[in-house]
């Protein structure tokens, strides 16, 4: 048989087509690694070891990103600070992930009363700043990391289930998914194999970029006291802490920050890229 | 003879970026008081023809060669506020979708006025005048209209008014891009018959694009045929219906389940599917689907020739009944 | 066997606007196995949604429709083992009923497995042969719908359709979004599978033409209603109601040419709002031979001749 020269190829395959999903691909990877190295303990230095002797020290070869004004070490720090920010925002949005996606495409296939009910509930949600509401609910549940991914969660999931509820009532109403029910296919059938596939593209791309905005509220939070507590690490909360000697220790600032800004970045491209691959009519051309 | 009111030759379209050829030489003339017809598939380069002469191609699409004279001036060559100026007074256009040509937010009185506001200054007279233009073409309790927002009216109606408002200025041409494709047959008909009628008591030139052989066989005077980025054939009405030169024109004729034929014989089809503009290149793209090729159709493309009343663009045409 | 429309009725209620839509107010038709039923009507008189109603999408407001002397619905659980797959619906725009994650193959396929109708090493060729049915090449089996040319995707969708075996086939103005010049192949196609596979259709479209090539009797629809049924050379060589007359006169005609008198208003008006049905008969408002008593009387069906039945009383 010959080959059929548009023979379908991998959605990898397209991914790897967009410069702005490899641009991102290797910030991720970046990312991972240096979390990776936090968890195993690969780190320099103890990132919780004061040494006031070396404290304020500019970047050198033994405290590469500098130290701050207990002496701490800024690299190891960083390291470790961003895998606690990882840790935090992707537990919250697996959650929120799971919740909302799970809650939206039922609400939108299933339509009245639960649909009804779903929708003024997370407009409920919806009706709060976020980060305000991640403040209420991270200072009534009390502050450890688990904690603060739970309230992160609760004010992402409305957003997953808009994503998810928006397409499938879309696709619901397309032709090709009243065909499968012309020929007699599952209710359960339908949602995996003709509604699923078609609503993907945005969830996924939402989860990227709901990563990204995670971590900025676990910043946010951290910023303002609630989040990861001192001597520990967090981006946001070493954000925070070098405001008062930024100063006299650019380094203090400009380091974490530029981790957020990597990892926020990093994520956004990463969802452009897939929004790309993902979506087979635009692999066309 | 008189000079042709519009005179478009060697009209070239193509995309800015990776140049791809969307329209490919396309020569034609209109003559004052004339009415022209164009059909073709989808994806023949129809729309972009007729939004060149405006000057309303669309982002990423741009006029490659060739020239547009209206009225002694190169249109290809005119300063946006000589086009602005042309648009809507000396042409102008009816789209396919009128809900999309009409602001949905604003009364339809107010969008005719806008139309005389834009070219000349309002008087006591202009509201009369934009009454009359709706009684014209036939909308029922004017008054009401005018104070009326699009969707309160059907799609017939509002492509009525989409009229009233091309004809107001009392344009030399009209250019008319389907506007009967998305109406019903019996809607249609009050549009041709509207237009044919406005036409001939203006004496205004036409541009009617369809698909839909059916719908100029009464309303235009001659026919340009386009396949693929090209003209293939043109002339007048009744040699094109009657004696069709190019095999695509007469495949198109032949493939229309005929009105009369009490044994519904088979249809006689055209295999194969239309073939993208920018991959004709130097042949006749029209040759894949031709039951008449050789290998002459894909060595170079045939040229339009012949008369104003009939040529075509063929190396083997059909030949005289 | 044969499809039973008995006076079927749908209502839509718009919920936002507290208004109710008029889809269908009385519909009673009966389709021979066989036969092929041509539904011809201006846009928005209903045709989809009887077409709709057949295949068991839209469950009537009132009155029924039997196939086979079984109530069609749609019920999933109901339709998988049962004849109700016997009915089959293939939609006007061949973009939207594709899956566009679907590579042709599996959309053919699916229904075969689902209902295990071949064994599953046959289901390969099965597909192969259904492709081949409806002039498809079969290398193009792992192509996704945008791959593909819309007379190919239609007939993809043919195909999908065929693969439950179905015995009635409801085309809903299945060649109004093709090319002018692949139309005709369609329609050739419809006519080869009519007659290999004993068909029965109920082929839907605005255009006369269309539905004078294919149709053994055509019922004309106007504002929910039929108001005009017959044989095929009844209705378009001896039209009774007034609308049909007019649907009949706007036909295009090629054997007439540049003759702008062919263009004459023949109908007046436009079709009414189904939300406030007219009193009497629907058409009265644009009928030139309309009488008072018809803003007052609905005319009912009554046949004129052998199996020619019209809604009009001034007829
Ligand atoms: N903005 C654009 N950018 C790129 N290509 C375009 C653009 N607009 C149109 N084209 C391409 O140019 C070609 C001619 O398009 P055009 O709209 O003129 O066709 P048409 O004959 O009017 O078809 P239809 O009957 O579908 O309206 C098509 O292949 C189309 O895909
Ligand atoms: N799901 C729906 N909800 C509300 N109103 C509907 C729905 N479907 C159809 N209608 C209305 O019912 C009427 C009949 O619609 P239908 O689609 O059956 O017409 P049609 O004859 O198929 O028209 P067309 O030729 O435009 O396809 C229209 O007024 C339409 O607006
Ligand atoms: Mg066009
Ligand atoms: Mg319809």
């Amino acid at each position: 048989m010959k080959r059929d020269p548009l023979k379908p190829k991998g959605g990898f395959y397209y991914y790897m087509q967009s410069t702005s999903g490899i641009v991102g691909a290797i910030l991720l990877l970046f990312m991972v690694i240096v979390s990776l190295c936090a968890v195993f303990g690969w780190l320099p230095h103890d990132p919780l070891e004061q040494n006031v002797e070396f404290a304020m020290q500019g970047p050198s070869s033994n405290f590469w990103f500098g130290t701050d004004e207990f002496g701490r070490d800024i690299f190891s720090r960083s390291l470790d600070g961003m895998r606690r920010s990882l840790t935090v925002s992707v537990s919250a949005v697996s959650i929120a992930a799971t919740i909302g996606v799970t809650l939206g495409i039922l609400s939108g296939y299933l339509g009245r009363w639960f649909d009804q009910l779903i929708v003024r509930l997370s407009d409920v949600i919806f009706a709060f700043p976020a980060i305000l509401l991640a403040l209420a609910i991270v200072s009534t549940l009390g502050n450890s990391w688990y904690q603060t991914s739970l309230a992160i969660a609760v004010v992402y999931t409305p957003i997953f289930i808009r994503v998810a509820r928006g397409p499938v009532l879309t696709v619901k109403e397309m032709d090709y998914v009243k065909v499968t029910r012309i020929l007699g296919f599952s209710s359960l059938r339908i949602l995996r194999k003709h509604i699923l596939p078609n609503v993907t593209a945005p969830i996924v791309v939402q989860v990227a970029l709901s990563l990204s905005w995670a971590i900025l509220t676990e910043s946010g939070l951290s910023f303002l006291g609630l989040g990861t507590q001192p001597p520990n690490a967090s981006l946001g909360l070493m954000v925070s802490e070098a405001q008062s000697i930024a100063a006299f220790a650019w380094w203090a600032l400009f380091f974490p920050s530029a981790f957020i800004t990597i990892v926020v970045v990093g994520l956004n491209l990463v969802g452009d890229g897939l929004r790309d691959a993902l979506d087979p009519a635009r692999r066309s051309s | 003879m008189s000079n042709p009111l519009l005179s478009v030759s060697g009209l070239g379209i193509s995309t800015v970026q990776d140049p791809r050829t969307l329209v490919n030489s396309v020569s034609f003339e209109i003559m004052p008081g004339e009415a022209v017809g164009v059909v073709g598939e989808s994806g023949s380069g129809k729309t972009l023809t007729a939004l060149s002469i405006l000057g309303l191609l669309p982002r990423g699409v741009a006029i490659a060669g060739g020239s547009i004279i209206f009225n002694g001036t190169d249109l290809t060559k005119a300063d946006p506020e000589t086009m602005r100026n042309l648009r809507g007074s000396d042409i102008s256009m009816v789209y396919q979708d009128p809900m999309t040509a009409l602001n949905p937010v604003m009364k339809l009185g107010r969008q005719l006025l806008e139309v005389i506001e834009s070219h000349e200054k309002l008087d006591d007279g202009s509201v009369a005048r934009v009454e009359a233009a709706l009684r014209e073409v036939g909308i029922p309790q004017v008054e009401r209209a005018m104070e009326s927002y699009p969707h309160e009216f059907s799609g017939g109606m509002r492509q009525r008014v989409m009229i009233a408002m091309a004809l107001l200025l009392s344009p030399k041409l009209l250019i008319a891009d389907e506007p009967t494709t998305a109406l019903d047959v019996t809607i249609q008909q009050q549009i041709l018959a509207l237009v044919s009628e406005q036409r001939r008591k203006r004496d205004m030139s036409m541009l009617w694009i369809t698909h839909d052989l059916g719908v100029v066989a009464n309303l235009v005077d001659r026919l340009i045929v386009m396949y693929a980025g090209n003209i293939v054939e043109a002339g007048t009405v009744q040699e094109i219906f009657t004696n069709p030169q190019h095999p695509y024109t007469h495949g198109l004729l032949s493939s229309l389940p005929s009105r009369t034929d009490k044994s519904r014989k088979r249809l006689t089809s055209i295999p194969g599917v239309p073939q993208k503009p920018w991959l004709v290149g130097n042949t006749c793209g029209f040759a894949p689907r031709c039951f008449k090729v050789t290998a002459e159709c894909t060595a170079s493309a045939p040229k339009l020739v012949g008369s104003l009343e009939k040529s075509v663009a063929c190396f083997h045409p059909m030949g005289d009944k | 066997m044969s499809l039973n429309i008995v006076n079927v009725e749908k209502r839509y209620l718009n919920r936002a606007s507290g208004t109710t839509i008029n889809a269908l107010n009385g519909v009673s038709i009966k389709v021979e196995v066989g036969q092929t039923l041509g539904i011809v009507g201006e846009s928005g008189c209903g045709k989809s949604t009887l077409a709709r109603a057949v295949v068991g999408l839209e469950v009537p407001s009132a009155g029924s429709i039997t196939w086979d002397g079984k109530v069609i619905d749609n019920k999933a659980k109901d339709r998988l083992k049962s004849h109700h797959s016997q009915v089959q619906l293939v939609f006007q725009d061949p973009y939207s009923s594709l899956n566009p994650r679907q590579q042709i193959e599996n959309s053919i396929a699916e229904a075969i497995e689902v209902h295990g109708l071949v064994a599953k090493d046959k289901i390969t060729d099965r597909v192969t042969e259904l492709l081949v049915m409806v002039g498809l090449d079969p290398d193009l089996r792992n192509r996704y719908p945008h791959q593909l040319s819309g007379g190919q995707r239609q007939r993809v969708c043919i195909a999908r359709a065929l693969s439950a075996e179905p015995k009635l086939l409801v085309l809903d103005e299945p060649v109004s979004a093709l090319d002018v010049s692949v139309r005709a192949e369609v329609m050739n196609l419809l006519i080869d599978l009519r007659k290999n596979l004993g068909l029965t259709y109920i082929f839907i479209s605005h255009d006369l033409a269309m539905i004078r090539y294919i149709s053994d009797v055509i019922a004309v629809m106007y504002l929910g209603k039929i108001v005009e049924f017959g044989t095929w050379e009844e209705i378009i060589e001896n039209p009774v109601h007034p609308y049909t007359k007019a649907l009949i006169a706007a036909m295009p005609d090629h054997s007439i040419i540049g003759d702008p008198t062919m263009l004459a208003r023949t109908l007046e008006g436009e079709v009414p709002d189904p939300v406030n049905l007219p009193s009497g008969c629907s058409f009265h408002s644009r009928c030139a031979l309309a009488v008072p008593s018809c803003s007052i009387i609905a005319p009912t069906l009554r046949e004129i001749s052998n199996g020619h039945l019209v809604a009009c009383s001034e007829v």
